[in-house]
């Protein structure tokens, strides 16, 4: 008999040395909560979704009418409503995909589910940021070129502000702010799915290097 | 109806509970992770239970589900193996006149097996487990072709560690 054959007889052999849980013990844990990786994926997704719809809902009064008194109100307002459709084909996605992860699946296809989801909320952020960034730039060209507009609509005169510079320091402050934002974004997507899905990563790389 | 399908799924998992056990002492360092684990992929188990249809054994249903808790949805990181803990897991020599070299190489394959990635780690505990490569690949997700492949290849890393 091979070695290795024999050893395997030995491993199956030895399992009165593993411990035994009673049935007591084993039905309490029935009552505990899960702590796995889908649980973690499913509520930091949905805080992620409510965030980012959040901030879509909270417009400052005064933006609003600075909007309005631009002239951009009506395009304002057909966007948001072309962005929400479109919030709302994220979230069904998002549901979908997490219907479709299940632990009885083989390890490949319960892996790629996970990832899937993973993707759709990721796809929501970059959608986000795109939109947030294209947005603040579109926005800023408009307000630049009609800086004499901006100018009286914000009172700047009565504030001491002088209208020489003024809309180069608006616009520069604007696009500091921007990139500061969505650099804490990325920072903080770094490091929440960097920890959270490395392992889950690295599995999942060797296991279609299996099936190379 | 549902107090009968709890005491079903304990009394079952009660009787395969070995499976789970040689799962987590796989793929933990200590006492703690272990338990920790097994908790784990007893709720994902009790979970997937309703959609048990018994058309497959209990015990292979649960191979399935306890090894995607313990790869995949496993959340606690791996802690560095340390030689205390190997000291722990160390088979114990049951009667006096038993064979000391097989105990040694016994423990050797498992501190070799524990050093493998998670994956390579799954193909040896089903071969061990005396899994056939269908099963192998069907729980994996992989083909037959390679599974038997990369089993072979991990066979002959094992026998390399037993035979330096």
């Amino acid at each position: 008999m091979d070695q290795l054959d024999e050893l395997k007889k030995e491993w199956q052999n030895r399992e009165q040395e593993l411990p035994k849980l009673s049935y007591n013990s084993i039905y309490n844990m029935l009552l505990k909560k899960s702590s796995s990786i889908v649980k973690w994926i499913f509520i930091i997704s949905i805080l992620e979704l409510l965030f980012w719809i959040g901030l879509n809902l909270v417009i400052p009064e005064d933006n609003l009418k600075l909007i309005n008194e631009m002239g951009i109100g009506d395009i304002m307002h057909y966007s948001n409503i072309v962005h929400f459709i479109i919030f709302g084909v994220f979230i069904f996605l998002f549901y979908k995909n997490h219907q479709s992860i299940k632990v009885t699946d083989s390890t490949k296809m319960l892996m790629q589910n996970i990832l899937k989801t993973r993707k759709t909320v990721r796809y929501f952020v970059y959608y986000n940021l795109g939109m947030l960034a294209s947005g603040l730039i579109i926005t800023d060209i408009y307000f630049y070129s009609r800086s004499q507009k901006l100018y009286e609509i914000m009172n700047f005169a009565s504030k001491g502000i002088p209208e020489k510079g003024f809309a180069t320091t608006f616009i520069i402050s604007q696009i500091i702010v921007g990139i500061l934002v969505v650099g804490l974004l990325i920072a903080f997507y770094w490091m929440i799915y960097g920890i959270l899905l490395k392992r889950l990563n690295n599995n999942y790389k060797e296991l279609k290097k299996l099936d190379d | 109806m549902n107090k009968e399908l709890e005491h079903s799924f304990v009394k079952q998992l009660e009787e395969n509970q070995n499976i789970a056990h040689k799962i987590c002492r796989l793929y933990t360092n200590d006492q703690d992770s272990h338990n920790d684990l097994f908790q784990e992929i007893t709720i994902q188990l009790w979970r997937a239970f309703p959609k048990f249809r018994g058309d497959s054994k209990f015990s292979t249903w649960m191979y399935r589900v306890a090894l995607n808790t313990a790869i995949t949805l496993y959340r606690k990181s791996k802690r560095q193996i340390n030689t205390q803990d190997f000291e722990s897991i160390s088979f114990k020599i049951k009667t006096e006149d038993y064979d000391d070299t097989i105990e040694q190489q016994l423990n050797l394959m498992y501190s070799a097996i524990k050093k493998l990635n998670d994956i390579d780690k799954a193909l040896v505990f089903l071969y061990l487990e005396d899994k056939s490569y269908r099963e192998i690949s069907e729980t994996l997700g992989i083909t037959e072709v390679n599974a038997r492949v990369k089993m072979n290849r991990a066979k002959e890393k094992l026998r390399k560690i037993l035979n330096p």
